[in-house]
């Protein structure tokens, strides 16, 4: 069986990890120390792109060449940290937060470092809002212990940190509109180019790196151990370790850190099997916004790596992994999929305004066993009208379920169509454990 | 110019500006309309409708060599996006290619059609914007004609949502393109609308109290691409297509807003050609596409029930009315040669009346006093000697360009200026703001410089020193008159001139003087030979006889009293006032919009305006009347057209030679193109088929002037005791605004004044105060705050009833009449 490699969920092995002094007992800040004394700032970018780490906010981008971006002559800079976890699944930056709090601060100052900011900017989910708070005295901890704010350990390299909490709003987790919602404007999503770390499209329209908790926690394994060392981890276009996000009707749901490339398979034996021995008959890979994946052979055999899944089909994503086992009713959890997006789409967009509502409306029709075959047609012409023409991401998200669950569960759809639905419809997923 | 690149739309190569966007670029050289909602070339581009999807590549060129990469075909090679791309977000560059016509495109547009019809109320019978509106025209153009959605899930919204008096929202029209938040953001300055709620959900709102409060307000109207912002004026009063655009201009204020009058037959008016709404002419150097809702709704005037309809003659102390034969004949008897004669014109008299009252007025006496109201403001010669250069356009003032806004409130009174000075400063120039007190541009302003009132002089004097002057490449001086006697402003004129001409700053475009003349033909009036001086010193010695025209001093002005004293009185107005109350003979005229003639801008623009709405009653042009006096005094000929006025005017004025009415006329395409038949930028008003107007050039452009001397005494006044300061409003109780509907009436507000805390010891804010000026009480209420500086007492003219001071003033007492309501 696979075992877990804990790079970032170091507190499993560590009990109160999330103390100051057990962190520095525990090596903690000495990366910070050392990129500080020994590394220039573009020595610290080489370090990371020579690593490989890519984002594991969910799009899988080059973490260092994403730093290099950044205009190195401009006076104003910031790091803006995606701590918005909303994807559904995904609560993997919350254990970080709780737990291992100062290896993503470390993370998030090392980058910093690299850049030259000249702030950090945590964004935090609205209802992380108890999280937020531990996280400020934490960083109260750091500006005490000249760990940031002024002059930072002597460097004359000033950064403070800040935490904002935003309103609950999904597409705030989007890295634009984040930097709206940061802004105190409206959150939703801007026209690109300027990127962020552009001038012109960061906060305050200064360039600005956004990257997930999750990404930013690694920095400091890298930095002391080096870029080999993280290359030897995981495969050599997915490296090092992710942590996956396992739900639904798995017997021991929860975060588990292991390497990429560790097959589906191993995962869901790592977690236990499926719940109460049940068969597990689907899978979402990247929570409600990755095409969902029908458990056969062939996906159980795939590694779990960005360039696996892509094959697949599907995709990594944030890799909140929520299983679905044999009674679970696929057309009753694309439903409340699309509730979901036509939630949370920010209303900017013709296509995702008008076609998340629209899919949402049809599948309200599927369900109520009022849906004829022209409507599941019409599910699809909708999807088609809206695929790749809107301004963000969420967008084609949110035809992903409707798509791949017509492509692999079509029967459920049909049996709804026959009047067989309500049938169906009893069986509903069961909530994963706390 | 700029840069030119090469691009290539559906195959046919274009030469076009490096930088420029790919929407207009397309609409301007390529006659293809890239069909849009949410873009507009005024604003930044967001992206939000999707409309204007097109396939997007780039000629591949080789990194090393730079040459371009072809195929085995020997056609160069294009490297596309994967999807399609905004054409509204894409700026263009060298080797962009361009598709808008394959099948996705085509689709595309198809399905974008669709999705916003699924959440729109086709009420198009009954919807105001239905005839000339962009998601109607572009839904026949390129809309599927079908639909596979369920019409009972449509969306069901309020319909009528005041957003303040002036605008209405229909929640279900809106189609979400965020023109109307931008202009209000991006434009004005004033973001008082915004979004609120999310996904379909997601609707406009208003954020300020009062709601929707800016001057600005009907441009959202203009652009908004559906009919989900109507105004309260216009909104179910006549369908588009029934209309006549006339093109007119403005009548209120110096900035010479070139408008267009809709016009319909009309059963309720007596069957008689009415405006039915005011739109904006595109002119792009002078208003672009905007216009101050002052200039939008204050047209009710026009046909107001209070107009004369026919002359009135006195008879004893009754003004009886009477034929125009016999009044004419009442005013021939009176006049006796040599008597001494006044004439004094108001701010709205066109060219062509103007140069017939000068005619007129000197038959009787050569040394006729020629004479402006109001008199707050002088030094028309100079803005003829060092005013902006021809060819002055704000849209080109950025980085570079220095603009001064001295002793003037130009959001209240000239807003079209204080717009386009606020987008300039967006642009990079540098906004300097020189007053007693704060203002609204001053939050614009690279700098703030406060004077005392009395002082205005000096500070200009110190501006030579100033960084932002020093390093001008273009500088822009926009000279007001708050706080100061007519003397005082003439120095203030000739220290403005003064800087500009020691600083090298005149004689070319986007560098001279503006005067914020107190109407919209001031500078004609100065052209033609008026000026305020005369009027001075006719209230100083009241001529025997009295031609006004155009206004009404004595409502308005304290310090016009006197002039009843007149022995013989004739007024042409267009209604009655105490001015007319006091006349021998009343002549019924007619407002700008039952006839034709020319106004000259306060950047020396001379343009045309067009007979518009049917003739009210009897009332004539004034030219014709002042014509029809002269030619019964002597026999002299009367022209027979308008045209045929300022023909003989050019004639006479030096700085008019060559002017005609066919060349006011003349109308080039302008970049932007908004104004033409487009699917998508909204009504054909914006049009512009009555010119865009002729700036004649100031002396100081003439091969090798020497810009004359300009001195002043440099003479500080300071103020002892409280000072009454007179200011405009934009929306007052003046000659013509006052005659407004009640639209506009709820918006002007009553009296009040500003007094600084320091001043107001016994006075709470809110309480009605008796202020006494020269003996007499202005009954106003008080509002106390920093806006007046210690020792000055902030008092808007022309909100009373009763007449107050233009200048200057000491106040004698302020006593409490009433405390707050609910204090
Ligand atoms: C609709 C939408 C929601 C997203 N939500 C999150 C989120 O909650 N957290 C996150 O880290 N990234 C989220 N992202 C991805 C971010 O846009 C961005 O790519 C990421 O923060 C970059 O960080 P990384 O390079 O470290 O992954 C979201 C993207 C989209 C389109
Ligand atoms: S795609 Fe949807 S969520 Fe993204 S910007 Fe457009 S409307 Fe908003
Ligand atoms: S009200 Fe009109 S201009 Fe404003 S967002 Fe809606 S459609 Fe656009
Ligand atoms: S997205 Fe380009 S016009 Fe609306």
């Amino acid at each position: 069986m696979v075992e877990e490699r804990l790079i970032l969920l170091r507190d499993k092995e560590i009990p109160d990890i999330n103390n100051y002094d057990v962190y520095v007992k525990n090596g903690g800040f000495d990366a910070l120390r050392k990129c500080v004394s020994d590394h220039s700032p573009a020595d610290v970018i080489q370090i990371v792109i020579d690593s490989n780490l890519r984002g594991r906010g969910g799009a899988g981008f080059s973490t260092g060449r994403k730093w290099s971006f950044i205009p190195k002559d401009h006076p104003v800079k910031y790091v803006a940290v995606n701590a918005d976890e909303s994807e559904p699944g995904t609560f993997k930056d919350r254990q970080i937060l709780e737990n291992n709090p100062y290896q993503l601060l470390e993370g998030s100052l090392i980058c910093a470092y690299s850049i030259q900011a000249t702030a950090i900017y945590i964004y935090c989910r609205g209802e992380f809002w108890d999280l937020a708070h531990d996280l400020e005295a934490c960083i109260e901890k750091l500006h005490k212990e000249n760990l940031a704010g002024e002059n930072i350990l002597g460097s004359g390299w000033s950064c403070p940190i800040y935490v904002h909490l935003g309103a609950g709003a999904y597409i705030c987790g989007e890295e634009s509109a984040m930097l709206s919602s940061l802004q105190g404007l409206l959150g939703q999503p801007r026209v690109r180019p300027p990127f962020p770390t552009q001038v012109g499209g960061g906060l305050y329209y200064e360039p600005t790196v956004v990257n997930n908790v999750e990404t930013l926690a690694n920095v400091p394994w890298i930095i002391n151990n080096g870029a080999d060392a993280y290359l030897a981890i995981g495969t050599p276009e997915s490296p090092g370790t992710k942590i996956f996000c396992m739900s639904g009707h798995i017997q021991n749901p929860g975060n588990y850190e292991v390497p990429l490339g560790t097959t589906i398979g191993d995962l869901i034996e790592l977690a236990g099997g499926g719940q109460n021995g049940k068969k597990l008959k689907a899978l979402l890979p990247s929570g409600a916004s990755g095409p969902v994946l029908p458990l056969t052979d062939e996906v159980l055999n795939a590694p779990c790596t960005y360039e696996a899944l892509a094959s697949l089909g599907s995709t990594l994503g944030s890799a909140s992994f929520i299983f679905m086992d044999e009674d679970t009713d696929m057309v009753w959890a694309t439903h409340r999929m699309m509730e979901f997006f036509k939630h949370e789409s920010c209303g900017k967009c013709t296509p995702c305004r008008e076609g998340t509502h629209w899919l949402k409306a049809l599948m309200d029709r599927v369900l109520a066993g009022d849906a004829t075959e022209s409507d599941v047609e019409r599910l699809e012409v909708v999807s088609i009208q809206m695929a790749g023409k809107s301004l963000c991401a969420l967008n084609d998200f949110a035809i992903n379920p409707v798509l791949s669950t017509l492509k692999h569960f079509r029967s459920e759809y049909d049996a709804y169509l026959n009047g067989e639905g309500a049938k169906a419809a009893s069986k509903k997923p069961v909530p994963a454990k706390a | 110019m700029s840069e030119l690149v090469t691009i290539y739309i559906d195959g046919q190569p274009y030469e076009v500006p490096k930088g420029a966007n790919l929407v207009d670029v397309a609409k301007f050289y390529a006659d293809n309309g890239i069909p849009v909602f949410c873009y507009h070339p005024k604003m930044e581009p967001v992206g939000m409708c999707r409309m204007c999807l097109v396939e997007l590549g780039t000629i591949m060129r080789d990194r090393d060599s730079g040459e371009v990469i072809t195929g085995e075909n020997g056609e160069p090679q294009v490297r596309w996006f994967p999807k399609l791309q905004t054409a509204c977000t894409t700026t263009v560059t060298d080797g962009m290619v361009v598709r808008t016509n394959t099948d996705a495109v085509i689709e595309a547009r198809d399905d974008m059609i669709e999705f916003l019809l699924t959440s729109h109320p086709l009420d198009c019978p009954i919807c105001d914007k239905g005839g000339e509106c962009p998601l109607q025209n572009l839904t026949m153009a390129h809309g599927p004609g079908r639909s596979v959605f369920y019409w009972e899930d449509k969306v069901r919204l309020a319909k009528h949502v005041p957003l303040g008096e002036l605008i209405y929202l229909d929640r279900e029209r809106c189609i979400q393109c965020a023109r109307c938040t931008r202009f209000q953001d991006e434009i004005v300055g004033d973001d008082v609308l915004a979004f609120h709620e999310r996904g379909r959900e997601l609707q406009i709102i208003t954020v300020s109290d009062p709601p929707f409060d800016t001057y600005f307000s009907g441009n959202t109207t203009d652009i908004c691409p559906v009919g989900a912002l109507t105004t309260a004026d216009f909104r179910f009063e006549a369908r588009p297509w029934e209309l006549k655009d006339i093109a007119s201009l403005d009548v209120y204020g110096p900035e010479g807003a070139n408008i267009s009058l809709s016009t319909r037959l009309d059963r309720d008016a007596g069957g008689i050609v009415i405006i039915k709404r005011v739109m904006p002419r595109q002119n792009e150097a002078v208003n672009e596409i905007w216009i101050s809702d002052k200039t939008r709704f204050g047209h009710h005037h026009t046909r107001a029930a209070e107009r004369l309809t026919k002359p009135k003659v006195r008879v004893g102390d009754r003004l009886v009315e009477a034929e125009w034969d016999h009044a004419l004949e009442v005013i021939r008897k009176h006049i006796k040669p040599n008597v001494s004669v006044g004439a004094i014109a108001g701010p709205t008299l066109s060219n062509e009346d103007l140069w017939e009252l000068r005619k007129l007025a000197q038959a009787v006496n050569a040394g006729a006093k020629l004479s402006i109201y109001p008199a707050t403001m002088t030094g028309g010669d100079i803005i003829a000697q060092v005013g902006v250069g021809v060819g002055t356009n704000f849209k080109d003032m950025g980085s570079g360009t220095t603009i001064v806004v001295v002793a003037s409130d130009i959001e209240e009174e000239a807003p079209i200026w204080y717009l386009r000075t606020k987008v300039a400063g967006d642009r990079g120039a540098k906004i300097l703001v020189l007053n007693a007190r704060e203002t609204r541009l001053d939050h614009y302003a690279a700098d703030s410089i406060r004077y005392d009132y009395g002082a205005a002089v000096s500070a200009v004097n110190d501006l030579a020193k100033h960084e932002a002057v020093t390093n001008a490449e273009n500088l822009v001086l926009i000279c007001g008159a708050e706080g100061m006697t007519l003397e005082q402003h003439g120095e203030l004129m000739n220290a403005c001139a003064n800087l500009l001409v020691s600083t090298g700053h005149v004689g070319r475009p986007n560098n001279g003087l503006l005067a914020v003349w107190e109407g919209a033909n001031v500078q004609g009036a100065f052209d033609v030979g008026f000026s305020t001086e005369a009027t001075a010193e006719m209230m100083a010695k009241v001529p025997d006889l009295l031609f006004i025209a155009g206004c009404d001093p004595i409502g308005e002005s304290a310090e016009a009293a006197g002039l009843s004293k007149a022995k013989f009185i004739v007024v042409n107005s267009l209604f009655d006032t105490p001015t007319t109350a006091v006349a021998d003979v009343v002549l019924p005229s007619q407002s700008f919009a039952e006839r034709d003639g020319t106004f000259t801008s306060g950047e020396r623009r001379v343009q045309r305006f067009y007979p518009a709405q049917g003739v009210i009653g009897q009332s004539q042009t004034d030219w014709r009347i002042f014509a029809s006096i002269r030619n019964g005094l002597n026999g002299s000929a009367v022209q027979r057209l308008t045209a045929g006025v300022f023909k003989e005017l050019a004639g006479e004025i030096a700085a008019y030679e060559g002017l005609t009415y066919p060349a006011l006329a003349v109308v080039e395409r302008q970049f932007p193109d908004v104004g033409g038949d487009d699917l998508y930028y909204g009504g054909t008003a914006y049009q512009n088929n009555g010119g865009l107007g002729v700036q004649y050039p100031a002396t100081s452009e003439a091969e090798g002037a020497k810009p004359s001397k300009f001195a002043t005494k440099g003479k500080k006044t300071s103020y002892k005791g409280l000072t009454a300061i007179p200011v405009n409003r934009l929306y007052d109780r003046g000659y013509l605004f006052k005659y407004s509907d009640e639209l506009m009436q709820q918006r002007i507000g009553e009296p009040f004044v500003v007094i600084n805390p320091a001043d107001a010891a016994n006075i709470a804010g809110g309480s009605r105060v008796g202020v006494t000026i020269d003996g007499v009480q202005y009954e106003a209420l008080a509002v106390v705050s920093e806006d007046a500086p210690k020792g000055f007492v902030l008092m808007p003219k022309r909100l009373t009833s009763q007449p107050g001071p233009f200048a200057p003033a000491a106040i004698e007492t302020i006593e409490v009449i009433a405390e707050p309501v609910g204090a």
